[in-house]
């Protein structure tokens, strides 16, 4: 096809394209994706049966605050890196907020029991499992990512893989909340943050080659 | 002549606005300066790069969200343009070294033009009004001397007048710096 020709074709039917359209694209492959994940967490692990009790305690909010921040600051991280001009990722220490925060919590809650009880409340009864689930689980989310991504023009395929990991990881995690009994900071400073980093490094992992375009 | 920025930009604005008329027409006058940026740096004639050009032009539709309205527009097209060079070295399996697109937006020309163009608004306004509006309408806006004074109501002869004394005092002030 000459250039002309194509030209003509690429300027019929020009559709508006509104202002935040890269976050409503982006929100809508989290969305889309984390569908199916809240249905393998319902169908397939189980919704924890106290979860309306567990809802009026403080751990499952300690919890759901921690993966929904993360979850917001790796929309703003992905938006940027979903654009072609080298942008400064000066932003990303905001990350480190919630981290802290989190580690700050830990150490209170650490302090008001017995060193005795430390290592059951760091592992829980679930930490070998728990971020692989959360890696799993951010697959489907991760997918509907890639989706987004179809219209939108990275650069840095690893840092964008790596973030759109990263993101597929905290909101998987945040469905999960709706299965996972844990209840301490630590063990989710440490077991969910690590399930968030795997699905982060397994994103880094296939980042240049699913989004290539 | 080379569209300028702001003029590139108005129309990518334009098409993300729903309009198709800007958006072919910021895709044609894309084509001379996508093609101009390829043949410096792909050693290849012909169909080699005018497939990185309908490429880009392609890629310059689909994602044209990831624009902002807030940013420049040259860097945003070179940014695309040369992640699909990258890309297409990356299938040739070829190195060649690739530049920033900082100096390729000063290679573009897109740096000297907009502060070219700062720097002659700047000695205009320094002018009378009539002989700056003269120059402004003949060496800018490339208007005949008789359209000219059509447009302002003046005799040819002024007009000409008032070019040559507006030329001349800017090439003194250029010359003694007196700005």
């Amino acid at each position: 096809m000459n250039t002309d020709a194509l030209i003509a074709t690429l300027s019929i039917g020009v559709k508006p394209v509104p202002r935040r359209a890269v976050r409503r694209r982006l929100v809508l492959g989290i969305m889309a994706g984390g569908a199916i994940t809240l249905l393998l967490v319902v169908l397939g692990l189980g919704v924890r049966p106290d979860l309306s009790l567990a809802m009026r305690g403080y751990s499952f909010w300690m919890k759901w605050i921690y993966t929904v921040s993360l979850g917001l600051c790796s929309i703003v991280l992905v938006s940027r890196l979903a654009r072609p001009e080298a942008t400064s990722l000066r932003g990303l220490w905001l990350l480190a907020v919630p981290f802290l925060a989190l580690a700050v919590v830990g150490a209170v809650e650490m302090a008001h029991v017995t060193p005795g009880d430390w290592l059951a409340m760091w592992l829980g009864r679930t930490w070998k499992l728990c971020p692989w689930l959360v890696l799993m689980l951010s697959a489907p989310i991760f997918i509907g990512l890639l989706w987004s991504f179809r219209k939108l023009a990275p650069t840095r395929l690893r840092a964008a893989g790596a973030a759109a990991g990263f993101a597929a990881g905290a909101w998987a995690a945040t469905l999960y909340c709706l299965h996972c009994p844990e209840v301490s900071a630590i063990f989710v400073l440490t077991w969910y943050t690590s399930g968030i980093a795997l699905a982060a490094g397994a994103g880094a992992l296939v980042g240049p080659r699913f989004l290539r375009w | 002549m080379r569209t300028s920025e702001e003029q590139l930009k108005t129309w990518m604005i334009g098409g993300l606005d729903g309009d198709a008329v800007a958006h072919g027409a910021l895709l044609s006058a894309l084509v001379p300066l996508l093609r101009n940026f390829y043949r410096r740096r792909v050693a290849d004639g012909g169909d080699e790069i005018e497939d990185l050009v309908q490429d880009t032009l392609i890629a310059i539709h689909t994602r044209r969200m990831t624009f902002d309205r807030d940013r420049v527009f040259s860097a945003w097209l070179f940014a695309i343009a040369r992640y699909k060079m990258i890309d297409h070295f990356r299938r040739a399996r070829q190195r060649v070294p690739i530049d920033g697109v900082h100096e390729m937006m000063g290679d573009e020309g897109f740096e000297d033009s907009s502060n070219a163009r700062m720097d002659v608004e700047r000695l205009l306004d320094s002018l009378p009004p009539k002989q700056a509006g003269a120059i402004r309408a003949t060496r800018i806006e490339g208007l005949s001397v008789a359209e000219t004074a059509q447009n302002a109501g003046l005799g040819e002869s002024d007009v000409k007048v008032s070019i040559h004394r507006g030329l001349k005092a800017l090439s003194e002030r250029i010359k003694g710096n007196t700005l």
